[in-house]
């Protein structure tokens, strides 16, 4: 096929950082994982076999297809390492001076035709590209968590990416077996901003004492068709996360009254009932 | 045959889907208003036209005994606000659906301040005699709980149609796959009567004030022009190919 990446890299060895070098890896791509941290690196490489390993344990890959796999990644921290890329996917934290000083220094040291994607998901990817003296090579590329489990990819259109660079990175993602969709760049792309009613409305519900957190899930669910209820999920992503989510697309389309934050949310984070991880949120978890 | 008599009422798909879960089940179901005296409850559906629901519900009360529920829709309005409109208003019961009624495991029900709980627990029995749940919502608001909530979703989804942030096939599928939602909310809205999703918008609007509910304008024009999904095959992606036009931005 014209145009396939023979080889990519990732930035940043983070939770998303991990679960794109493993699709990428285990779609076939040569990639290099590069993180500043030394400890970090080899957590990182630690990660990727523990879960290679498991999925040979559970007969999901043979022990050939694991040990192709696990060939495939070349874990470093050494920058230079990732210059000679097809593809460089930027998952470092959300902080726009970070993002923006890797960007610089990969296009002085990167030929021209290497695709720069970034995965934030809550930054402007034109204010990313802003520092690039070719901004039309960089996209956004959000992954969403679990990578590995999550089919979806938005690829997001800076105001300055060429069509060329959208064109590349939507071979790129079927490449490695996601489905992509195309998004100006906008609060929140497509999903977080489209999803925010499911959990904003559904607060405001509760507050308004309409229904119950229990029934508001339970209406949705069974009437509605939903796989969880909207409480469910906020205590499964984490009730900080959800809060943190919202206010960011709040502020980002200038205070929009359509993403409103509900105060309960604020509460429950100020309470520290996180969901799931802290054993409570919007329900009770019994600690095992 | 069934000896319970069912006037429903209603020039909309709601009203047909409904008179098919109840015909299903061999009850009898009429739509004029006449053999009155026989018609033990009432099913009233208008949801986008204030005047023709207010003299609608005057024709019926005019028809029935003053103890005969009154079942009707409260997508655009509260229950209250319909029960305020009848001269024996005790006997209202609002309630939400969407066209799909039919496949709905059930419905949401909600008693208007002035309700009495006996008309509710009679209408409650008759939906779980043809096998459909009937959830009692604690506080009346237009559009209860999953119209409402899915209804701004699909207004998010309007707006951001609109600013051609993305294709509408995109938005589905981004939600599907990237939320797991059993449908993407522009074919879902399709589905359910992207009329009906109006009204609950509109209503929200109107009735709590306040811009957060405000419908984005391209549901509002679809409805206008009668591109409301489902039997009239016009929707969103209708509108969307009829612009002729590769997707601009891209």
């Amino acid at each position: 096929m014209l145009n396939t990446v023979t080889k990519s890299a990732v930035i940043g060895s983070g939770t998303m950082g991990v679960g794109i070098a493993q699709v990428l890896i285990h779609g076939g791509i040569p990639t290099v994982l590069y993180d500043l941290s030394e400890e970090q690196a080899r957590k990182a490489k630690e990660t990727l076999i523990k879960r290679f390993s498991r999925l040979v344990e559970k007969g999901k890959m043979s022990e050939v297809e694991k040990d192709k796999a696990l060939g495939r990644l070349q874990v470093t921290t050494d920058i230079r390492q990732v210059y000679r890329v097809g593809v460089i996917i930027e998952a470092v934290p959300e902080n726009i001076e970070m993002k923006q000083s890797i960007f610089k220094e990969l296009e002085e040291n990167c030929p021209d035709d290497t695709l720069f994607a970034t995965n934030t998901s809550s930054l402007s990817v034109t204010e990313i590209a802003g520092v690039l003296k070719r901004p039309s090579r960089l996209a956004g590329l959000h992954f969403f968590n679990p990578a590995p489990l999550m089919p979806l990819v938005e690829i997001i259109k800076g105001t300055d990416t060429s069509k060329e660079t959208i064109h590349l990175l939507q071979q790129f993602v079927t490449q490695i077996g996601k489905t992509a969709v195309i998004c100006q760049d906008t609060p929140g792309f497509i999903v977080n901003r489209i999803a925010r009613p499911f959990y904003n409305e559904a607060l405001r519900i509760e507050k308004d004492n309409i229904a119950s957190v229990e029934k508001i899930d339970r209406i949705l669910k069974i009437i509605g068709g939903f796989k969880m209820g909207p409480f469910e999920l906020q205590d499964l992503i984490g009730i900080d996360v959800n809060f943190a989510t919202t206010k960011t697309v709040h502020n980002s389309f200038y205070g929009e009254s359509r993403f409103r934050p509900q105060y309960q949310q604020e509460r429950m984070v100020q309470a520290k009932r996180l969901g799931r991880k802290t054993g409570g949120g919007f329900y009770r978890y019994e600690s095992s | 045959m069934n000896p319970v008599n069912i006037l429903i009422m209603g020039n909309n798909r709601l009203a047909s889907s409904l008179s098919e879960c109840w015909q299903l089940n061999n009850y009898h179901v009429v739509h004029h208003l006449e053999n009155m005296e026989k018609v033990n409850f009432v099913i009233e559906t208008e949801n986008l036209d204030k005047e023709t629901k207010q003299m609608q519900l005057g024709d019926i009360e005019k028809s029935i005994s003053k103890d005969t529920p009154i079942l009707t829709t409260t997508l655009g309005w509260s229950a209250t606000e319909v029960a305020s409109w009848l001269m024996y208003p005790e006997r209202v019961i609002g309630f939400a659906a969407f066209d799909n009624v039919k496949d709905a495991p059930g419905i949401e029900a909600v008693l208007p301040l002035q309700g009495k709980e006996s008309y509710l627990l009679y209408v409650t029995e008759q939906f779980k005699q043809i096998g459909k749940e009937v959830i009692e919502v604690d506080e009346d608001e237009p559009g209860l709980v999953y119209p409402r909530i899915l209804s701004m979703i699909v207004n998010e989804a309007a707006y951001a149609l609109m600013e051609q942030t993305a294709s509408a096939r995109d938005i589905d599928r981004a939600m599907k796959l990237g939320t797991n939602y059993p449908a993407g909310p522009l074919e879902w809205a399709a589905e359910i009567g992207i009329d009906n999703v109006y009204a609950v918008l509109q209503g929200l609007y109107q009735h709590l004030g306040e811009e957060r509910y405000r419908p984005a304008s391209l549901i509002k024009k679809l409805v206008y022009a009668n591109w409301i999904g489902h039997a009239t095959k016009k929707d969103f992606y209708y509108f969307e190919k009829r612009k002729n036009k590769e997707f601009t931005k891209m």
